[in-house]
């Protein structure tokens, strides 16, 4: 027995390195785990506290270059409402006209990004909100120019967004006008890629991309990027389409989360 | 003992805080492996470990989007590889003794951008190796002003002398 104990403190270097690569290969393979949610959550909330004031003199530092934007945004938008507010008026005598429903609104709720992990590669975002707010797991968020992610771990007060540059990231998208779906994942800095195309789809650099509906996470027709290239190899059976993505991810400061139940909207 | 925790919690707090301000094309430094590299230098590699691993699983915790436990891994394995130089800087050629813990280092970048980038890797070889050497240079970058202040060579003798 003495001598188990001498040899386990003579190696213990070698023991202690082995349990700490089984630990952590464990957590990892355990990464879908309801507890290690539950941890996660947990600490993202903690953490959200600490990286507020950063966050917030993030935003401070833009502001002011955003209230001049805003203002001469302002200006052009006064002009452009009421030629809209006609534009409106004659899309709801129209539509009464064709008897048609009109499409349901997504219910979002604004966030603002409080800190993007401590990975040497971004591949999540922290949001300042969180299940009180009414948000969670598996949600879609987006920003203006599209969708950047969807909510992997939701906290009290925050929650934890897998972005579009994560590995294990997949996206159900149809291209536009030809209508041909397909599967989006991440490639480099802004550029990702759709693999699963049918070989005779007609596909054009400069087409849109949006999501297809085909998710129970992300509604149809929300915009994700432009095709900028098209590979058709002759051995292939599928063509893959290269994107690229209009949000800027490594800037972001606000996003925002469709809280809308999938099955009730058209 | 307490003075190097205290400095591991500053590290942590400097890399989870300003790392945002440091971020370039969204390769952002790794403040937490050289200080890992330095403690596993300077003590025990036992130590090393077990910090590595806690340390790495905090980084996780402030937000990873998959592979919730990767930074522990390599964190944990950095640790471990640069125990073995821990007081071997005499006894090695220096130019060997500083491949070697070059190595250790691009080592800890190559799994994380392997595992983050593993489509790349499989569809453009060349991208993801400038992927790697952004990823690992940006890093080096910073390792080398705190090797300017604070030598390996001397790091690795701390427990000798």
């Amino acid at each position: 027995m003495r001598n188990l104990y001498l040899f386990f403190l003579k190696y213990k270097d070698h023991f202690i390195f082995l349990f700490f690569v089984f630990c952590s290969i464990t957590i990892l393979l355990k990464n879908d785990n309801p507890n290690t949610h539950l941890i996660r959550g947990k600490f993202s909330d903690k953490f959200s506290i600490i990286s507020s004031p950063f966050a917030w003199m993030r935003s401070m530092r833009q502001l002011e270059e955003e209230t001049l934007l805003l203002r001469e945004k302002n200006i052009q938008l006064t002009l452009k409402m009421k030629s809209m507010l006609r534009a409106n008026e004659e899309y709801d005598s129209l539509l009464t006209l064709l008897e048609l429903k009109e499409d349901s609104d997504l219910e979002l709720i604004a966030a603002n990004v409080i800190n993007s992990g401590s990975s040497s590669n971004l591949s999540s975002i922290t949001l300042d909100i969180g299940r009180n707010h009414g948000i969670k797991v598996s949600q879609a968020v987006l920003v203006p120019e599209g969708i950047i992610g969807k909510t992997v771990v939701v906290g009290n007060t925050s929650s934890i967004v897998q972005v579009l540059n994560d590995v294990n990231f997949r996206l159900s998208v149809r291209i536009l006008p030809s209508g041909n779906t397909g599967i989006l994942r991440y490639l480099k800095d802004d550029i990702c890629e759709i693999r699963e195309l049918q070989k005779n789809a007609q596909i054009s650099i400069g087409d849109n991309v949006v999501t297809s509906g085909y998710s129970q996470i992300y509604p149809k027709s929300l915009p994700v990027g432009e095709v900028i290239e098209v590979l058709d190899e002759r051995g292939s059976f599928q063509k893959v389409a290269k994107v690229r993505i209009r949000s800027n991810l490594g800037s972001l400061l606000h996003a925002f989360i469709i809280v809308s139940d999938l099955d009730k909207i058209d | 003992m307490i003075k190097q925790i205290y400095l591991g919690l500053g590290v942590f707090a400097l890399q989870f805080m300003l790392i945002d301000f440091l971020s370039i094309n969204m390769i952002r430094p790794d403040f937490l492996v050289i200080y890992i590299f330095y403690f596993s230098l300077s003590n025990s590699r036992y130590k090393g470990i077990i910090l590595g691993f806690i340390i790495g699983l905090l980084s996780d915790l402030t937000g990873v989007g998959s592979y919730f436990g990767l930074t522990s891994l390599t964190l944990s394995i950095t640790a471990y590889l640069t125990g073995f130089l821990n007081g071997k800087y005499e006894r090695l050629l220096p130019y060997f003794f500083h491949s070697i813990w070059i190595s250790i280092l691009a080592l800890h970048f190559l799994i994380i951008t392997y595992v983050k980038f593993q489509i790349l890797y499989e569809t453009n070889f060349f991208d993801f190796l400038l992927k790697f050497i952004f990823t690992f240079g940006y890093t080096m970058m910073f390792f080398f002003v705190v090797q300017f202040f604070f030598p390996v060579k001397d790091a690795t003798r701390a427990e000798i002398s």
